[in-house]
């Protein structure tokens, strides 16, 4: 079991974003986290990502106690994580912004390029390595994200709506990009709003609410869950 | 008996502290932008205030109306002028063009009226009132009494008025409030006028008791920082508190160390407070504040 | 190394300069302009390279003017030592400040460094069994190697020069290297840095701590060089905006830049100087507009504009208008 989520809460002055959620993923899957907007998805990330301290709970990571660790340490431990809002170091090239996360595992200039190149090659920027990242589509800046993410080699990655924002066709090209990554060994927890992306892609799907898990298993189980559908009921299941 | 004089005389000097802070609040919540040139708009209102005293023999509270409305006209002018073009820019030019304003109005003060300490001189300047054996300063009694009234009235404008309502939207969330047809520009010029509005009334209410010089702006600008983070960016009522704190604490600090270390003492004691709880002894928590803390 | 070309000839011409020069006054003002650019290329690692603006560095340049010459004054150490002693004091000082500063974000972190200076100032100022206050610290003028000061202004030009270099070449080794882009990192968006393994407060702290060593080394220069200096002249917030604005009108987190600035902003600031002297005030307020305007005008300075100029006009290729390169293909080394 490389994650364990263990009744998990988080309070921001009396909303509980997260209240009590537990699941686990195992070495190797792709587990999908769905729910309404404002289902505690994100907080969620945050949580496991280190970037916000628990208000309760506790989190494990291959069998370590990870609970409030600190965001870069977690990295280094092996947690990568993107974000919703794309956060790409705009003013330095898209070669450099890769860079950034390859320097987590290697010290030297060599290679970190060397790496950086390579992950580049698999997320299809390779021909845009010397642009400045500000410059990049939504679509390329979502794969800039991942590349980050990715050169940081990373066991664990959490993929925060990468398709958020893109049009059909630029999400058919980056799918692929999700299984290939499981099939070279790494562990993804994806949250997303595209049904289909969810249903094809995850072995398992956790289903949130209000910050607690509703539901969880296979995509199968899930679209024929009443709860899941009642939770959807009455709220707009939201397309990119 | 002292230590209680010394006190109540900085509550009401604070009360001017927190004026200034609040307006400097005003601008930081609403616009996000740090006005390095805050203090200068102070300066400019205190020349000013002398100015009808000097030309017309008016006395600064009579005057005082005129120089918050002129205030607030040099509020919206710089904003629509200077800032509002540079909104979009890096957090270097932002800083770079109020530090160059600031620069500009100091020179500007002292090649105008050159670098003397220029002040009033009121019949009740000096006079005293004596309040259960307590004297009490009387220009500074009217000028915390004229807080209190603009603390209530800022209080009433932001929680009932719609334009209140509308800057405190800009202020909590600027993306919502122009999806809701807010104009956005328009609150910022109503912010920045009202801003610097605040720290024209507090000019006034300084002159009786403090003379005016061209760099006067720099002390009272770094006091009005140390209060906003005293009292939580963008938390008018921890401005207001922090205001007063520091009044205290700079009078006790006069009293009790010596005057020339009154700035040492409260920025330690700012430092302490970011080292405990970086989002103000008033703020309730680690908030959304993307400028601050 | 094809790309440091240029700046190496330029070394060599700035080297060589003061044998075919007898123009006192001219080497007066480059060693100024070198000592600034010295200044500014240290700061910019903290507030170029990590984004972080501080408007305090005076401090620094203060405590090590300070640092150096107390002793020297008080114990005779030679002021070559107390220059070590100053990058000590000053790392020690700048590790002290970052602490409740780096909590900070943004402009309330430049706020912070604003007040610590003016505490500085302030202590400094009223402390005066320890420094002598608004009087000032004066060096008597006995010129030898041990007592850093040279009766000719050459061998002060040089030392700046070789202090420059240093600077530089420690600029360009962050620049190439992690910790370079861990800075940039940092000052593009620092919860994206964190989440990518940076450990962004403790690379704060390194920028800092370079920045302020040479800072408080740079202030024992100047002690050495001016032989008089007191809290006005070392501590006030004009230097701190001076350091900054050359930084940043020569082109922020550049290798270069900070030197360009200082070629442009120190002469400037000479001829101003010059132009007003019976209006008290003038220059400066036309320094004001003029900082206002060139700073909207070059939001990234202007080594960026400049570089992009001189590859238009000797770089043979077309670049397609919308495609944006950065500073330099990683690739060719």
């Amino acid at each position: 079991m490389i994650l364990k989520v263990n009744d998990v809460s988080k309070h921001f002055r009396g909303v509980k974003a997260v209240n009590g959620a537990s699941f686990h993923v195992e070495e190797g899957e792709i587990v999908g986290v769905i729910g309404p907007n404002g289902a505690g998805k994100t907080t969620l990330f945050n949580l496991i990502s280190g970037s916000l301290p628990v208000t309760s709970g506790t989190i494990e990571f291959n069998g370590e106690n990870i609970t409030n660790q600190k965001a870069y340490v977690l990295c280094q431990k092996g947690i990568g994580r993107t974000y919703q809002v794309v956060k790409p170091f705009g003013g330095i090239s898209v070669l450099e912004n890769v860079m950034v996360g390859a320097f987590n595992r290697h010290n030297s200039r060599e290679k970190a390029v060397e790496n950086s190149l390579e992950v580049l090659k698999r997320v299809g920027l390779y021909e845009k390595r010397n642009q400045i990242g500000n410059s990049l589509t939504l679509a390329d800046k979502k794969r800039l994200e991942v590349a980050k993410a990715l050169a940081t080699e990373p066991k664990l990655l959490l993929l925060d709506e990468v398709m958020a924002g893109l049009n059909p066709t630029e999400v058919k090209e980056i799918l692929p990009l999700i299984t290939e990554l499981r099939a070279s060994g790494i562990t993804i927890v994806i949250i997303e709003h595209l049904m289909e992306v969810v249903m094809t892609t995850c072995d398992r799907i956790v289903v949130v609410h209000h910050g607690v898990k509703i539901a969880e298993g296979t995509p199968k189980e899930i679209s024929n869950n009443p709860e899941v559908i009642k939770a959807y009921l009455g709220e707009e299941v939201s397309y990119a | 008996m002292m230590i209680i004089q010394t006190i109540i005389s900085g509550i009401l000097l604070g009360g001017i502290y927190a004026l200034i802070s609040m307006g400097l609040n005003m601008i930081l919540g609403v616009v996000r932008i740090i006005n390095f040139a805050h203090g200068e708009f102070l300066m400019i209102a205190m020349y000013l205030s002398f100015i009808f005293y000097a030309w017309a023999g008016l006395d600064p509270y009579a005057s005082a109306i005129l120089v918050v409305v002129l205030l607030f006209l040099l509020g919206i002018v710089t904003q629509k002028g200077l800032i509002e073009p540079i909104l979009d820019k890096p957090a270097s030019t932002k800083i770079f063009v109020t530090l160059g304003l600031s620069i500009v109005l100091q020179n500007l003060a002292l090649m105008i009226f050159n670098a003397n300490y220029m002040s009033v001189s009121t019949p009740y300047q000096m006079s005293t009132i004596n309040l259960f054996g307590i004297a009490i300063s009387v220009p500074r009694l009217i000028a915390f009494i004229v807080v209190i009234a603009i603390v209530v009235l800022l209080y009433l404008f932001l929680q009932n008025t719609m334009v209140g309502r509308a800057i405190r939207a800009v202020s909590m969330q600027r993306q919502a409030a122009y999806l809701v047809g807010i104009n956005v520009k328009r609150i910022y010029l109503l912010a920045f006028g009202i801003g610097t509005a605040l720290v024209g009334l507090a000019g006034s209410m300084l002159m009786p008791i403090y003379s005016v010089y061209p760099t006067l702006g720099a002390s009272f600008v770094l006091i009005a920082f140390v209060v906003v983070v005293l009292g939580g960016m963008g938390n008018m009522f921890g401005a207001f508190y922090g205001g007063l704190l520091i009044g205290v604490i700079e009078s006790l600090a006069g009293v009790l160390f010596s005057p020339g270390l009154k700035e040492v003492v409260y920025f330690i004691i700012f430092i302490l407070v970011l080292l405990v709880k970086p989002s103000g002894i008033f703020s309730r928590g680690k908030g959304s504040e993307e400028v601050g803390l | 190394m094809k790309k440091h070309l240029l700046p190496i000839i330029l070394l060599i011409i700035a080297a060589v300069y003061p044998l075919v020069s007898n123009d006192r006054f001219m080497l007066n003002i480059l060693i100024m302009i070198l000592l600034y650019a010295t200044i500014a290329s240290g700061w910019n690692i903290l507030g170029g390279y990590a984004g972080q603006l501080s408007l305090g560095h005076a401090l620094f340049f203060g405590l090590g003017a300070y640092t150096s010459t107390l002793l020297y004054l008080n114990f005779g150490l030679s002021p070559w030592l107390g220059m070590l002693v100053a990058i000590v004091v000053c790392v020690l000082a700048g590790l002290l400040i970052g602490i409740p500063t780096f909590k900070l974000r943004g402009p309330f972190f430049t706020l912070g460094t604003i007040a610590f200076a003016e505490v500085v100032r302030h202590l400094t100022l009223f402390w005066r069994d320890l420094t002598n206050g608004s009087m000032g610290l004066n060096i008597k003028y006995e010129p030898s190697f041990a007592n850093l000061i040279f009766r000719e202004y050459e061998y002060y030009y040089w030392l700046i020069l070789g202090l420059l270099v240093l600077t530089t070449l420690l600029v360009i080794w962050i620049d190439r290297n992690k910790i370079g882009y861990y800075l940039k990192a940092i000052r593009e968006d620092e919860d994206a840095a964190q989440t990518l393994g940076i450990n962004t407060n403790k690379y704060k702290m390194l920028a800092m701590v370079i920045s302020t060593g040479i800072t408080g080394l740079a202030g024992v220069f100047y002690a050495q060089f001016n032989l008089f200096f007191e809290p006005e002249s070392v501590l006030h917030a004009n230097i701190s905006n001076e350091i900054a604005l050359i930084a940043i009108i020569g082109g922020v987190g550049t290798i270069y830049g900070p030197i360009l600035g200082a070629f442009i902003i120190i002469p400037l600031n000479e001829i101003l100087r010059a132009s007003f002297p019976d209006i008290h005030g003038m220059n400066f307020f036309i320094y004001g507009v003029l900082l206002i305007i060139i700073v909207i005008l070059t939001p990234n300075g202007l080594f960026p504009i400049l570089k992009r100029l001189w590859e238009r006009v000797f770089k043979k290729k077309q670049k397609p208008d919308d495609e944006v390169v950065t500073n330099y293909d990683l690739e060719s080394k």
